[in-house]
């Protein structure tokens, strides 16, 4: 006995019971259903997720597989096969960085929060989901993308006047670092750091990235004023330490952020805990679930808390995140996690935002 | 002052005829259409206000009567940058900026006689 044959129709209706857990819509009204293919019995469609790094990848997979084999009478084999295209989140206002999709700036009030340790990791792990994946170190005062992410291949000049980013752990690199010699202090006012930044941003053949993350200097100045007014930012992340004097000056980097209208993509607590190497018993140094507090009386995303490890440390001064270098190791899990959570909220702003250009009446 | 909400302040709409006049459509409906010369008097830059003191050095009156937008861009997401026939550049005005100078009648009684 043969049953009637599967139609693209039935097979889109059974789907249309899988939501997004983020966007609030099912997968087909999305557009996320590509290629699909009916052969007498098997079904085959691509899901076309807005980001590699999601983090219900498989629980999507498993609930469209199920769905199809629940709802088609007759389909007996069902292949998903996931797939992933950033979405932009908004079209750029100048011709300025029209190659990139999304910019995340990460920022923090004080210095030395372990705002470039989470930059890098959050870059390495995107690149390593699979994203085209740019980070430019814009912190003037403490460059030390350089040290973290060491290159592969370093930046270099061109004949053109633009710069070729180096390339570390699949990541494409620009540090301001890259612009004086290794030991030399930069000191510079602020039009130079104004300056400076335009050309990193828009003087670096970047091309093709889903994300370029940008590591703010700490605080609120030049080089924050510029960032915003010379491209379009997506979204920034604000890393803290959950003691209250750094999460208090966090606040006034978030709230300058706000000011100027870039959406806060989440919080970060770092340097959360300690867990004692010896006796596994856990330490928290600087208070802990502070940054939590924070940001659902703020209602921003709380996007996860990194302890104090060791071994972040020890990566970072050998030039390999420890997201990649142990991404099975308890920081480098946090690290992952963060980053899932994040590019869910970008993909979350790509679906809300609309594109905004004068037009002519 | 009352706070603006964040729907008063976020433009869906941005739309320019000619050099003369520049549209904003706002999220929560409204719409604000501004003339060129007044815009321009109330640019918001330090040339135009004391950086020391805040008061208004250059007002609408000072403008003269022809000015035109030459150029308009958006500026990251919070403002708009004109250039203007005169030759100046200098102001960039945020939306909270713009909603808050709308012209329309209602918007200016608000504004009690006028204090922009």
């Amino acid at each position: 006995m043969t049953s009637p044959a599967i139609t693209e129709a039935q097979v889109l209706d059974a789907l249309r019971s899988v939501m997004d857990p983020d966007l609030h819509r099912d997968i087909v009204a999305l557009g996320f259903i590509r290629n699909m293919k009916i052969e007498g019995s098997v079904v085959a469609f691509d899901v076309n997720l807005t980001t590699p790094a999601c983090p219900v990848k498989d629980r999507l997979r498993d609930q469209s597989r199920q769905a199809v084999l629940t709802n088609v009478p007759g389909a007996t084999d069902v292949r998903v096969n996931m797939t992933a295209e950033v979405r932009r989140a908004q079209a750029p206002d100048t011709s300025a960085l029209k190659t990139v999709k999304n910019i995340i700036a990460v920022g923090s009030g004080k210095g030395g929060v372990g705002k470039s340790t989470v930059a890098a990791n959050i870059a390495a792990s995107l690149a390593s989901s699979g994203a085209r994946v740019g980070l430019l170190d814009a912190d003037i005062y403490g460059p030390s993308i350089p040290i973290m992410m060491q290159t592969g291949t370093p930046a270099e000049p061109l004949a053109d006047n633009t710069i070729q980013p180096g390339i570390a752990h699949g990541v494409r690199l620009m540090s301001m670092g890259y612009l004086t010699p290794g030991d030399q202090p930069l000191i510079w006012r602020g039009p130079m750091a104004h300056k400076a930044l335009q050309q990193c941003l828009l003087g670096v053949n970047w091309g093709e990235l889903d994300y370029l993350v940008v590591d703010l200097p700490p605080g609120t100045g030049d080089v924050h004023l510029t960032l915003v007014q010379t491209v379009p930012v997506t979204g920034a992340v604000i890393v803290s330490t959950p003691q209250d004097v750094g999460l208090q000056i966090a606040m006034k980097t978030l709230r300058m952020l706000q000011q100027t209208k870039v959406p806060i993509l989440g919080i970060v607590e770092n340097m959360s805990y300690y867990v004692c190497p010896h006796c596994g018993e856990r330490d928290e140094l600087f208070g802990h679930g502070g940054a939590k507090a924070a940001a659902e009386s703020m209602k921003i995303p709380f996007l996860g808390e990194i302890p104090l490890d060791i071994a972040i440390r020890r990566y970072s001064d050998r030039g390999t995140p420890v997201s990649i270098a142990e991404p099975e190791s308890p920081s480098g899990l946090a690290f992952r996690e963060i980053t899932g959570r994040l590019a869910q909220q970008v993909s979350m702003r790509a679906f809300k935002n609309i594109a905004l250009s004068i037009v002519e009446e | 002052m009352a706070p603006l909400t964040p729907e008063q302040t976020t433009p869906v709409g941005l739309r320019k005829k000619g050099g003369e006049r520049f549209t904003v459509a706002w999220a929560d409906g409204h719409e604000s259409v501004y003339g060129a010369r007044y815009l321009r008097g109330r640019c918001p830059c330090a040339q135009c206000v004391s950086e020391m003191t805040g008061q208004r050095l250059v007002f609408e009156e000072h403008v003269n009567p022809d000015v035109a937008v030459a150029a308009a861009r958006t500026v990251g997401q919070y403002a708009l940058h004109f250039d203007w026939s005169d030759g100046h550049t200098t102001g960039i005005y945020s939306y909270d900026y713009l909603r808050r100078i709308c012209p329309c009648d209602a918007c200016l009684s608000a504004l009690e006689g006028g204090s922009a």
